[in-house]
């Protein structure tokens, strides 16, 4: 029988991480499903360095084994953060899941994850060696396949402070609580002067890992809002309708594409675009 | 309201409450073993081999060689075997049974028995089976000339999928030999159904088995038949291992191989001339899956209500229940009936727009009425309440206003309203309650002046415990605390039938209700008495004959309209139910919170059966949507607060005016519903569930 | 092996760290109340109370919960809270085949214990992890607000 561990401190977690092969335990709402009778488990759910939500002048830094309850309640986390994690599942799972776990599952259906993608958040992984802090797109290798080394834990994830205002958020479900994604979509969109200086998108659900395009949303950088719904607005679309090819699954691809190109129209037109 | 039906806190309110009722998972034995079944990997296919890992000391196989008497589930026909023979026919087939000590070491041996196949040719779709299991049919007038002299015939084709009862306790039974009998004791609808099967399979004499209804958290049909196959597995591993053995089904296992709701394919042919409907010619395809279990009756009720509420002078229909090698389907509450009254009332919706009318107002004009007569040549013998329900539906609603106003929307959001007129036929179909079940009740007053009640029926959430006793304490004119009512024990109470077809209340209770009226008449202070009684047909009934589907196929019927009302986002495709109304004529409740609750809780059945709930088989013939996340039923915030009126219509042959209740609010919600969905897309829809895919097609399709 | 507060008492489990602490209630404790729908966190037959909040046992690890606190409806039906629920529930017939009625009365105590006054759609969100088949939620939905109203300063 594999052991589980209790470490009181991510200093004795990273210590037994570099020598045994656990699986990191946050919320376990993932992981229990699978109720692996071989698992050990490393028990991360009470540690305090994991569980502050904080901010500097760059990030808010939200750490990993942050319950979903707790970001909803927490008055630093911003609002399509909330937006997201106030949609999953019901109360009772919310109170076990984490952020950390939702991304380190390496689902595209990741509620959270997608708004992590869309607004470029960094995530701080780190080990005995010491950590790294890489983009939470150079985290998904593919379908629950991430670049998470087996001695490192996801100990942060850093969330841009700009532009987080202005957002749109939509998961679209089979029904309104206890639903797993059928399409979700999250897209920033920040405006300066009366120019678009920066758009984020991102789609869940629908590929192997999380759709995110900055060289297609780069297309509405420096537009007026005009200049963006005259000239770009099409064109940003047709690019999108070749990039989104969604993956054969329960609900069909031909329903979940239209439903992305819908929001994301939707998104453009409800800032005027 | 009538005095009866002032609520009362229910017999089983105190137990359930506080989570000491015990249900059958909740019951360890000393000495008990654990079961779990091995289900066929394949549709269809020959056995050719089963390779066994050696078993511990205490574990045991349990197969088809075990089975002592006839290896056979009895049901309505006995072709379900209790564990395969030599081939087995659908994804799910009980190929054999591990039972030991302990259910991790079951589950690891399961999982290293290798069954070898020699796969066949499965058949998946109805459309394509070659064998009909069940056909009946049945006309009246002349269809033939109805067609040959219409004007114009409307032809068109409704389909419903599977639904799943998704009872939150999935099936288990535990199973015990003590002194060379059996005793099988779990979650069922039906004591006496078990009981029968059990002998059979056992080779026992009746008295030599004992059934016992635990605690049962949900049933909705599902716990009809199925328990008797289970059962029959369980008591023969009992009896080979010759200690207790339980078995308890995973979620998904109880899902993909549990008996549901039958899939169907209805074709109506309509005649029309002179702007009058004249006839309607009807076909109705059931998939029964691989065996039989209660499909006869089943399409039987289906068939009957083709023509919905509607006074039709010519009418003709077929129905076939066919084979094919999929999970035996079964009763779900409402029984057939959700099927074609889906379709006769989208049918209805869509010749009204061919003539120019509102659906309302076609319908209005067919209603039965009283003294009509029904599609078997029987009669509506009592009054029929439609015309005072459509009205209150529409002053709760503004139906009429709304369904003007939703017609030719544009914009992201669109609205839609429903309305559907249906009935449910109350009791068992025919003559099956004279010629079949002879139902049999007692009461026993006991020397300390209590009373209890002896009856099969069992208590499976709706609320019979306690309506029950209110019948034999009013009518007896004692507290109810005097009453007393145990789950059923086949040791103990008499077969008053099954827990069915929305008749224990009317046909059971009228009995007790009987049996206290002479009690009191006979009452002895301080003696034991019992009093006994026995079902009589009401002598208004015109005879029932089965072969030919002539006569009352049911003595009364309950009726109720529904309206729906729907949001739909033309982005996402998604549907927000706005509200939900039902009027309801169940005749007088027995307890107006329980018939309430019963109302709420089967109008939000129908509506995830129209909306959401969805199941589909594979290429080889395996249920997808096998567990909770993929067959979703509504959570609480998928319905606003559902508005249910129950309007006052005694019945003169039921217990203090009751009829049949239970099944009734589930048929009419789909018509309903995706009526609304038409209000809002503008267009005819012809299938149920209607999902948020089948919406996305209609408006890529290009929604005028 | 596990410490943890159980309905007001010290245990000690002897289970394996990763067993669902469901199982571990059930099968150990004999705590029967806690009922199992679905080992998979989508129908809250199994919810209990651990530390105040809610949750879904079969979601939970064993070994997560060292000296954790949790309430089953066998340790919460002693309380005055439960008293107030149980005659709320009675009044409107809320109970059917009673399956989910555990988790769904914890679940109850849950929405009041964070907000003593809330609305229909906040009682309809705080059970909305809790699937009922019988009552289509009517009476449940009503008898939390009908406990919320009578039970006036106990939560």
């Amino acid at each position: 029988m594999v052991k589980s561990y209790h470490p009181v401190s991510l200093q004795e977690a990273l210590a037994i991480r570099a020598r045994e092969a656990v699986t990191p335990y946050a919320g376990g709402t993932d992981l229990m499903i699978k109720g692996d009778e071989k698992a050990g488990y490393l028990f991360l759910n009470n540690l305090s360095e994991l569980k502050k939500i904080t901010e500097d002048g760059e990030y808010i830094r939200i750490g990993a084994a942050c319950t979903f309850t707790a970001i909803q309640e927490s008055e630093l986390a911003p609002a399509i953060l909330k937006a997201a994690v106030s949609q999953i599942a019901a109360p009772a799972i919310r109170n076990l899941g984490t952020v950390g776990g939702n991304i380190c599952n390496g689902s595209p259906k990741a509620d959270s994850a997608l708004v992590f993608w869309a607004t470029d958040s960094k995530l701080r992984l780190v080990s005995s060696r010491g950590e790294r802090v890489i983009p939470i797109s150079e985290f998904y290798l593919g379908r629950n396949k991430t670049s998470l080394q087996a001695d490192e834990l996801l100990a942060e994830i850093l969330m841009p402070k700009i532009g987080l205002n202005n957002y749109y958020y939509k998961k679209v479900g089979a029904r309104n609580a206890l639903a797993i994604s059928r399409v979700s979509f999250a897209g920033i969109l920040e405006i300066e002067g009366g120019r678009i200086v920066n758009c984020q998108t991102a789609f869940g659900a629908i590929s192997e890992v999380v759709i995110r395009r900055p060289d297609l949303d780069a297309m509405l950088s420096g537009k007026t809002i005009e200049e963006a719904k005259k000239a770009v607005k099409e064109e940003y679309l047709r690019a999108y309708d070749q990039a989104i090819l969604p993956i054969r699954g329960r609900i069909s691809a031909e329903y979940r594409k239209v439903v992305c190109m819908n929001l994301l129209r939707d998104f453009l037109e409800s800032n005027g675009i | 309201m009538e005095a009866i039906s002032k609520p009362v806190k229910k017999k089983d309110h105190d137990a359930k409450m506080s989570g000491r009722a015990l249900y059958v998972d909740d019951h360890v034995l000393d000495d008990m073993l654990w079961g779990r079944l091995l289900h066929s990997a394949k549709a269809k296919a020959r056995i050719t081999s089963i390779l066994l890992p050696q078993l511990p000391e205490g574990y045991y196989v349990v197969d088809k060689n075990d089975v002592p008497g006839i290896n056979q589930v009895h049901i309505v026909q006995d072709d379900t075997p209790v564990f395969v023979e030599d081939t087995v026919e659908y994804v799910g087939d009980p190929i054999l049974m591990v039972v030991g000590p302990e259910l991790k070491q079951v589950e690891r041996i399961l999982k290293e028995i290798v069954v070898v196949y020699e796969e066949l040719v499965p058949v998946l779709d109805m459309l394509k089976s070659d064998t009909v299991f069940f056909k009946y049919n049945y006309a009246k007038g002349d269809m033939e000339k109805a067609l040959q002299e219409a004007d114009r015939v409307f032809i068109e084709t409704f389909q419903t999928g599977y639904q799943e009862q998704a009872y939150l306790e999935t099936q288990g039974m535990l199973a015990y030999p003590h002194d060379g009998r059996m005793t099988v004791r779990g979650s069922l609808q039906c004591p006496y159904y078990v009981h029968g099967a059990v002998a059979k399979a056992l080779g026992y004499e009746e008295k030599d088995v004992q059934v016992i209804q635990d605690v049962t958290g949900g049933g909705f049909g599902g716990k009809e038949a199925f328990p008797s196959i289970l059962a029959c597995q369980t008591a023969v591993a009992a009896k080979k291992a010759n200690k207790p053995v339980k078995v308890i089904f995973e979620r998904r296992e109880d899902m993909e191989f549990t008996s549901k709701r039958h899939p169907s394919i209805c074709t109506y042919k309509v005649a029309v001339k002179d702007g009058e409907i004249t006839g309607m010619d009807i076909d109705v395809l059931f998939n029964s899956g691989a065996y039989t279990t209660l499909s006869p009756v089943v399409l039987q009720r289906g068939l009957i209500c083709a023509n919905g509420v509607y006074r039709l002078d010519n009418l003709r229909v077929v129905g076939r229940a066919v084979k094919t090698n999929t999970v035996p389907c079964g009763a779900y509450r409402g029984f057939g009936a959700p099927q074609t009254f889906f379709a006769v009332e989208m049918m209805m919706d869509h010749l009204a727009k061919e003539m120019g009318l509102d659906s309302l107002e076609l319908k209005q004009k067919y209603m039965v009425k009283q003294g009509d007569a029904t599609s078997t040549g029987g009669k509506y013998h009592f009054h029929v309440p439609l015309p005072e329900m459509i009205e209150q539906i529409d002053e709760l609603t503004n139906y009429r206003e709304k369904r003007r106003q939703y017609r030719n929307q544009t914009g992201r959001y669109r609205k839609g309203i429903g309305m559907s007129l249906f009935f449910h036929g109350c009791g068992f179909t025919g003559s099956g309650e004279r010629d079949i079940i002879k139902a049999v009740v007692r009461i026993r007053k006991n020397p300390d002046e209590t009373v209890e009640i002896l009856a099969s029926n069992s208590d499976i959430g709706q609320g019979l415990k306690t309506t029950f006793s209110k019948i034999v304490a009013d009518t007896l004119g004692i507290s109810l605390d005097r009453v007393l009512i145990e789950n059923p024990d086949t040791d103990r109470v008499p077969d008053s039938g099954p827990t069915v077809a929305s008749r224990s209340l009317m046909t059971v209770g009228g009995l007790l209700r009987r049996a206290a009226e002479r009690l009191k008449d006979e009452w002895k202070a301080g003696e034991e008495q019992v009093i006994e009684e026995h079902f009589v047909e009401p002598d208004f009934v015109i005879p029932f004959s089965i072969t030919e589907f002539k006569g009352d196929a049911y003595p009364t019927y309950s009726w109720s309209v529904n309206a729906i009302e729907v949001e739909v986002d033309t982005l996402t495709a998604t549907t927000k139910i706005l509200g939900a109304w039902g009027t309801f004529d169940v005749g007088v409740p027995v307890d107006l919170n329980i018939i309430l609750g019963q109302m709420q809780g089967g109008f939000l059945q129908g509506i995830g059966y129209a909306s959401m709930e969805e199941m589909n088989c594979n290429e080889q013939g395996m249920i997808r949507n096998n567990s909770l996340s993929d067959y979703i039923i509504p959570t609480a915030l998928d319905v606003p607060n559902l508005v249910t009126k129950i309007i006052n219509n005694p019945y003169t042959h039921g217990p203090y005016g009751a009829k049949g209740a239970g099944e009734l609010p589930l048929v009419g919600a789909a018509p309903a519903y995706v009526e609304a969905m038409e209000n809002a897309l503008g267009v005819n829809l012809n299938k149920a569930p209607f999902t948020p895919e089948d919406t996305m097609r209609v408006l890529q399709g290009g929604l005028k | 092996m596990v410490k943890f507060r159980l309905n007001g008492q010290e245990v000690v489990s002897q289970a394996q760290a990763n067993q669902r602490l469901l199982d571990v209630l059930r099968q150990e404790f004999r705590i029967t109340g806690v009922k199992c729908g679905c080992k998979e966190g989508e129908c809250g037959a199994c919810s209990v109370i651990l530390d105040g909040q809610l949750v879904n046992s079969c979601l939970v690890a064993l070994g997560s919960i060292e000296g954790s606190t949790v309430t089953t409806i066998e340790g919460y039906r002693e309380t005055e809270r439960f008293a107030a629920l149980d005659k709320a529930y009675a009044s409107v017939s809320a109970v059917q085949c009673g399956f989910c009625i555990p988790g769904m009365i914890l679940a109850s105590e849950c929405i009041l214990a964070k907000n003593p006054n809330p609305t229909e759609a906040e009682i309809r969100a705080g059970i909305s992890g809790n699937l009922c088949r019988c009552t289509g939620y009517n009476a449940i939905v009503q008898a939390i607000s009908i406990a919320a109203e009578e039970g006036k300063g106990l939560w």
